[in-house]
């Protein structure tokens, strides 16, 4: 029987296989201005793939790390939040601490 | 029944500070500067048929790798800085930044000596784009470690003084951050430039 997640799957590697030569070039300039072996192209495709990939790194990581900052701040606040209101509480009422 | 008064929560404070964010934009921008360095090196490098030429002399990778060992070594005595004063033990916070700062001036020192050696040697800032390339994204480096030298020899002048205290200590904590950044980037450069 055929499995259609791995059917899709073979079929999208196939295609992304077809597809690395294109993809390698990084641009059309490279791909039309050079020969096929030639180290020039070899060498402005890496550097451009690693000047496209910098800035997204750089964001992601300073973004990612802001977003885990906030968070962890925002569960401390809750968390004194929570101490707070309970301390308030009477121990004789329902729910409540002793102070 | 008497209740005891709670006082409520302090205020938060917000959890990045205006000037570690500032902080952070600097090191972004910063490390943006030296991805199209590195970009620049990677054209050159990797297009180029022999590197280095024939005729131009090797990188000395013995005494650099001695030298980044001092470099990598000199965020150990500002971590500790740090923490001292994080921990109100603000005695000894003014000898490690000195510590920091003198092990960065030896490090420039003998960036110096090398530079010196390699320009004697032949290998200019006109010697093609090996040469170029070298001393512009080495040279780029120097410069900033330059700076945070002199700016960790004015945070050790303000910690003699008594300036930071447990509560107040900012100057210190952006200063110990661009340091970081400084030694993380000679980290990168390093194998790039001298071993690969």
């Amino acid at each position: 029987m055929i499995d259609p997640k791995r059917t899709g799957l073979v079929l999208a590697l196939v295609v992304v296989w077809a597809a690395t030569r294109a993809l390698a070039q990084s641009c059309a300039m490279c791909g039309s201005s050079f020969g096929v072996d030639d180290p020039v192209q070899r060498a402005f495709s890496w550097s451009i793939l690693f000047l496209m990939a910098a800035p997204y790194t750089l964001f992601g990581a300073v973004a990612g790390w802001l977003f885990y900052v906030h968070r962890r701040a925002g569960r401390r606040a809750s968390v004194v939040e929570l101490a707070w209101r309970r301390a308030r509480v009477p121990a004789a009422e329902p729910g409540g601490q002793p102070t | 029944m008497r209740r005891r008064v709670v006082p409520p929560p302090p205020a938060e404070a917000p959890p990045v500070s205006n000037t570690r964010l500032a902080m952070i934009v600097l090191i972004t921008g910063e490390s943006m500067l030296f991805a199209g360095l590195i970009g620049m090196y990677l054209v050159f490098r990797l297009s180029a048929r022999a590197w280095p030429p024939a005729d131009l002399p090797r990188l000395p990778l013995g005494l650099t790798t001695l030298n980044t060992v001092v470099l990598l070594a000199s965020a150990v005595p500002v971590a500790r800085a740090l923490g001292a004063i994080r921990r109100g033990e603000s005695g000894s916070v003014a000898r490690q930044v000195e510590l920091t700062a003198v092990l960065g001036a030896v490090f420039l020192a003998v960036q110096g000596a090398e530079w010196t050696r390699l320009v004697r040697h032949g290998l200019t800032l006109g010697s093609g784009t090996y040469g170029a390339s070298f001393y512009v994204l080495i040279g780029c480096h120097a410069l900033h470690v330059l700076a945070a030298v002199t700016w960790l020899s004015i945070v050790a002048l303000l910690a003699r003084r008594g300036v930071y205290t447990r509560a107040r200590h900012a100057a210190l904590e952006m200063c110990a951050i661009y340091w970081y950044f400084v030694c993380g980037l000679w980290a990168v450069l390093f194998p790039l430039v001298y071993l690969y």
